[in-house]
């Protein structure tokens, strides 16, 4: 057996681990954004429903990026998939609260709020409701995590592909 | 190649009890050597001072000439296989018997390739990606000498590993043991308290007693000439019957019944005539058809043998293994002879050779 074919054999009796921290690691890389997105006066300028869908939000994606990564520990191809969606998901989010409040000057909260959901993005002033600073390192956890995600969802895919095609040629071999 | 040598080794506790005196044995590459005796006896105190979970009070322990003494446990090449299999219950087979090897940080391939081979040799394939827990007693042994057998060690030590078996599960379990030694050619110490166990496994018995080594020899030695009264009733089963008697005109005399002699015992006893000494008897050395009678209290049909249990003219209690099948009943008055016997010093217990020695 060469080095190639036992890396593959070997996978038989061993975990994707691989896969699997990564996807442990996206979903520390979500709990550090939203300690930071919650973080100073933010809170007092989303709209509550807001707070409340994003809270409920990063519950099930912690719970989904968990499930995944227990899922391809065990080279189940279809997680692969379910990795992906939460990558995109999170580049998504990017573009919903932190872009929002990049662009929201502090003022009245109620008019903050009517702003923020009639999309009004194009305020330029100089108090805003998260910072530069703020606002970079938010987007570079999701930025972040959804890389962790997307790479253990092409770790799992080229390895489970690998072991199937391994397990069929062992079959074929025994037959 | 590993050749272990056990030099005057003494153990000696903190508390001043002494486990193990002048443990001496040199064991040749490739030998299966099984200590034998009862609890307590030392066996498995020696076994762990060679492992070096013991420290050795006195003595030198060699390894292929060079002394490991005083080396840790982890540096002296060998491997233990404990009587409770000692496995991580939240690794899988294959985990388990890679561990040793991952933390040595050894390549993974390697030790893929070696852990698929110690599979193949214990009949493990299949068992690979399971839980000990999913494991019956003995596949879990065979995983925890599948888990000496990937480190390649010098020796293999074994501490009763059989003994958390059912009957039957032990029977081939222990044949497997055989089958590895054969295959693997490996230096192994093996200690159990089972002298079945003894019998059919060794090259070589070690028999030991409060510490002492009784015995060192081929299992035939140890059954056909035991050193002394200890080694001889502790191997074989059901054990030798021993009786008290009187050299006396080349005979034995017992209390109510003569035992005649040979030649060649008359001549072995001749030091002893006129002397009290012990007679040894192995049951399955009692025939029917003698002229010695035997007052039959129980019988036991085991197929090809039957077992009686009964008292010699009326006063010694005596165990015959009798050949066929019989039907005898409590009460039964039987005719036996000793075919074969054994002579023991009454006051050393040591056996009585030819010279009378």
């Amino acid at each position: 057996m060469n080095d190639e074919r036992i890396v593959t054999d070997r996978m038989r009796y061993t975990k994707n681990t691989a896969s699997s921290r990564l996807a442990l690691l996206a979903i520390l890389f979500n709990v550090l954004f939203f300690v930071s997105i919650y973080k100073s006066d933010v809170g007092t300028y989303y709209y509550t429903i807001l707070i409340g869908a994003s809270i409920i939000y990063n519950l099930v994606f912690m719970l989904a990026a968990f499930l995944a990564s227990e899922g391809v520990k065990n080279y189940k191809r279809s997680f692969s998939w379910v990795l992906i969606v939460l990558g995109v998901l999170q580049l998504v989010r990017i573009f919903i609260l932190p872009v929002k409040m990049h662009s929201t000057v502090m003022g009245d909260p109620i008019e903050q709020s009517v702003q923020i959901l009639s999309m009004h993005v194009n305020v330029t002033m100089d108090n805003l409701v998260m910072g530069d600073w703020q606002f970079i390192r938010v987007c570079v956890y999701l930025i972040a995590s959804a890389l962790c995600l997307f790479r253990a969802a092409h770790v799992n895919l080229k390895k489970s592909s690998a072991l199937a095609a391994h397990l069929a040629n062992l079959e074929t071999m025994q037959a | 190649m590993a050749e272990l040598s056990l030099q005057h080794l003494d153990k000696i506790y903190d508390n001043n009890v002494q486990a193990v005196y002048d443990f001496n044995m040199d064991v040749k590459d490739g030998e299966l050597i099984v200590l034998v005796g009862p609890s307590g006896c030392g066996k498995s105190t020696t076994l762990r001072m060679v492992a070096g979970l013991e420290d050795i009070s006195r003595g030198h322990l060699l390894l292929d000439g060079r002394d490991i003494t005083q080396k840790p446990a982890k540096d002296r090449d060998m491997a233990m296989v404990f009587q409770n299999y000692a496995l991580y219950g939240h690794m899988t087979v294959y985990e388990n018997m890679a561990f040793s090897l991952t933390l040595r940080k050894e390549d993974k391939n390697v030790i893929h390739k070696k852990v698929l081979a110690a599979a193949e040799i214990l009949d493990l394939t299949s068992q690979l990606n399971k839980k000990p827990a999913q494991l019956s007693g003995g596949q879990r042994q065979r995983v925890a000498m599948g888990r000496s057998i990937v480190r390649n060690p010098k020796v293999f030590l074994f501490d009763e590993p059989l003994s958390n078996l059912d009957a039957k599960l032990r029977g081939a379990t222990r044949r497997e043991i055989l089958l590895l030694h054969r295959r693997l050619g490996a230096t192994m110490l093996y200690v159990t308290h089972d002298q079945t166990e003894a019998l059919t496994l060794a090259d070589r018995i070690v028999c030991m007693s409060m510490g002492h080594v009784q015995q060192i020899g081929t299992p035939i030695e140890l059954y056909d000439k035991p050193n002394n009264q200890f080694v001889a009733g502790f191997i074989g089963l059901p054990p030798m019957n021993f009786l008290d008697v009187r050299v006396e005109k080349g005979m034995l005399r017992g209390a109510g019944y003569d035992v005649d002699l040979t030649e060649e015992e008359k001549h072995t006893l001749a030091a002893y005539e006129g002397k009290d000494i012990v007679l040894g008897v192995r049951p399955e050395d009692i025939d029917d058809g003698g002229t010695l009678p035997v007052e039959v209290h129980s019988n036991e049909n085991l197929g090809m043998n039957t077992l009686i249990h009964g008292s010699l003219a009326g006063r010694i209690t005596i165990t015959a293994k009798l050949r066929g099948w019989k039907d005898y009943r409590n009460g039964d008055a039987v005719k036996v002879r000793f075919n074969r016997k054994h002579f023991f010093d009454r006051e050393t217990t040591n056996a009585i050779r030819e010279g009378g020695q």
